[in-house]
């Protein structure tokens, strides 16, 4: 392979069409794996942080110490956002009605938007990696005809039909699909990989909150059978 | 907690995106001339066309040069022969010409040789009109002198010096007829000398002219004979052009062979194929080592069927050799061989191929 076939040249010499794809694809490509990174970190650490609340919570603190230990400024994240809409929606609402169902009712609405803006922040821009991973294909593939359709135009002037008259353009051509593939191999596997560890950490949520919802419930009847003695 | 989870910021991300790309550039551009380095050859049969020239390729190319050279040695004895025949037609015309004048000379001898006769004969007749006048003379002074001798027996006695004189004198006289009588004599003897070396000259000259006329016939002998050999010659040149056209088809042909040999593509094809061939049905024996090279002469018959494949270098190593016929025995019969042109064709009938084991253990 000489110089006038390494990577760099071969872009640096197609056509403008195939030059826009390969631009396109380039930057298809950082974004995906700026969306694996940040994501990538962003899970690590709501896995840390919901293993840490984990422990926390089922470590015997009371639940009004737990709440106030956080700064109110601060944005909960995770199982503690859940913990924190369900506590403030209990607090709330015990003082103002008797009810016991009314207070339930209130908190597993909290909860749920809780566990639905969790969601949307688990799976921030994972639908990026996911339009990367199925799209770059053929976007590349589309550079690689339309290069591929050059350089059969170049054949029909060209008196002698050479392996060497079509081969660069080729080549340019084929760099296209494999800029495609390097863009969208990588967004595939880690698609796949966050969305895993983005559907379990939103199912410990999940579980969380139901727990927790327990425990509520289990100190609602606590009250109500204290009020009634 | 002192230490609070907080939003996963983008700009340690970009950086590290913007670094896996830049890593994967420069792989790029780093690793081809690595592997310019290290050629990956996949081909584990390394067969190489080593002689693909075999005897009947070689008496073709025998009987192709030697058709050439016998056109363009019928060519040059045609030229020879015409330029004889110019020569034999230039000698011809020079001894036409030196027979003329050969003729004229002749003829001018002849004249000469008339003129000598007939001044010889004038001088015969000359001199035998003055014998014949001397004779007179001497019958005419015997009788005077007879006359005178009676006269002088008349007048003897008286006259008897004077007759003894006379006598003397008639003596004298006669020897002195005597001398001439003899002289003639000689002189007719002399003549006869010349009529005899005349007759012989005669003879001489006309053996001369038999011999020229012998000279001539044959040269005239020659002549047809340089016809004849002209019209051999035209015979063969006719025959030499009709081998020229079968010349040229064998040239036209050897040019088709040269150029597929210059594009080599068909042959290239074949080898590769058989190589390919070979190589599928090439078991290597567990211990053949890395350096051994064998030879194998590959023959095959019209429609690449195998005829022989046999070891022509050794390799040391008589399993591996073993191994390399039975992968050319295996892969046999080439039937690709019939798709290829006829002078092809014959090139692959027989070629070598070499065995090295490539980079396998």
């Amino acid at each position: 392979m000489n110089d006038s076939m390494s990577i760099p040249h071969l872009i640096m010499n197609a056509s403008l069409v195939v030059q826009l794809v390969m631009l396109l694809l380039l930057a298809a490509s950082i974004a995906s794996w700026v969306v694996i990174f940040q994501r990538s970190f962003a899970l690590a650490r709501a896995r840390k942080a919901q293993k840490a609340f984990d422990e926390r919570f089922w470590s015997g603190i009371d639940l009004n110490e737990l709440y106030q230990d956080v700064p109110e400024q601060h944005e909960a994240q995770g199982a503690e956002h859940v913990f924190r809409a369900g506590f403030r929606e209990f607090n709330r609402l015990v003082p103002k009605t008797r009810s016991s169902e009314a207070v339930l009712d209130g908190v597993q609405r909290s909860q749920r938007v809780a566990l639905s803006r969790e969601e949307d922040r688990l799976n921030a821009n994972l639908t990026l990696l996911a339009t990367v991973a199925s799209a770059s294909p053929y976007i590349g593939l589309f550079g690689t005809v339309w290069g591929i359709m050059g350089s059969f135009q170049s054949l029909s002037m060209a008196q002698q039909a050479t392996l060497s008259t079509v081969a660069p353009w080729i080549a340019e051509a084929l760099v296209a699909t494999a800029m495609g593939l390097f863009a969208a191999i990588p967004a595939v596997i880690f698609y796949n990989r966050l969305s895993a560890i983005a559907s379990r950490l939103l199912g410990d949520y999940e579980d969380f909150a139901e727990e927790f919802h327990s425990i509520l419930h289990r100190n609602l009847q606590g009250r109500g059978s204290n009020q009634a003695a | 907690m002192a230490k609070r989870t907080r939003r996963v910021g983008y700009g340690l991300p970009v950086v590290l995106a913007v670094g896996v790309h830049v890593v994967a550039l420069l792989l790029t551009m780093l690793r081809l001339p690595d592997s310019e380095v290290t050629p990956t050859s996949s081909s584990v049969v390394q067969a190489t066309l080593v002689s693909d020239v075999t005897a009947t390729d070689q008496a073709q190319y025998a009987e192709a040069s030697r058709a050439r050279n016998a056109q363009q040695q019928a060519e040059d004895q045609a030229q020879q022969q015409a330029a004889e025949a110019a020569e034999a037609e230039a000698r011809a015309e020079a001894q036409e010409q030196a027979r003329d004048a050969q003729a004229a000379q002749a003829r001018e001898e002849a004249e000469r040789r008339q003129q000598v006769a007939a001044e010889a004969a004038e001088r015969a007749a000359a001199a035998e009109a003055e014998q014949r006048e001397e004779a007179e003379a001497e019958r005419q002074r015997q009788a005077e002198a007879e006359r005178e001798e009676a006269e002088a027996e008349r007048q003897r006695q008286a006259e008897a010096e004077r007759k003894r004189q006379e006598e003397e004198a008639e003596r004298q006289r006669q020897a002195e007829a005597e001398r001439k009588r003899q002289e003639e004599e000689a002189e007719r003897q002399r003549q006869a000398e010349a009529e005899r070396k005349r007759q012989e000259e005669e003879a001489e000259r006309q053996r001369e002219a038999e011999a020229e006329r012998k000279r001539q016939e044959e040269e005239a002998e020659r002549q047809r004979q340089a016809e004849a050999r002209q019209e051999q010659a035209a015979a063969e040149a006719a025959a030499a052009a009709s081998r020229d056209a079968l010349n040229d088809s064998i040239a036209s042909e050897q040019e088709r062979i040269a150029n597929a040999q210059q594009s080599s593509q068909a042959s290239n094809n074949f080898i590769n194929l058989v190589k390919r061939a070979v190589e599928d049905r090439w078991h290597l024996p567990s211990n053949a080592a890395n350096g051994l090279v064998a030879q194998v002469r590959v023959r095959l018959g019209p429609s690449g069927e195998l005829l022989a494949a046999s070891i022509t270098s050794s390799s040391g190593n008589p399993s591996f050799d073993r191994s390399a016929t039975q992968a050319v025995e295996a892969a046999a019969p080439f039937r690709e061989l019939q798709q290829l042109d006829a002078g092809l064709q014959r090139r692959f009938r027989d070629f070598n191929l070499r065995f090295t084991p490539g980079d396998i253990q």
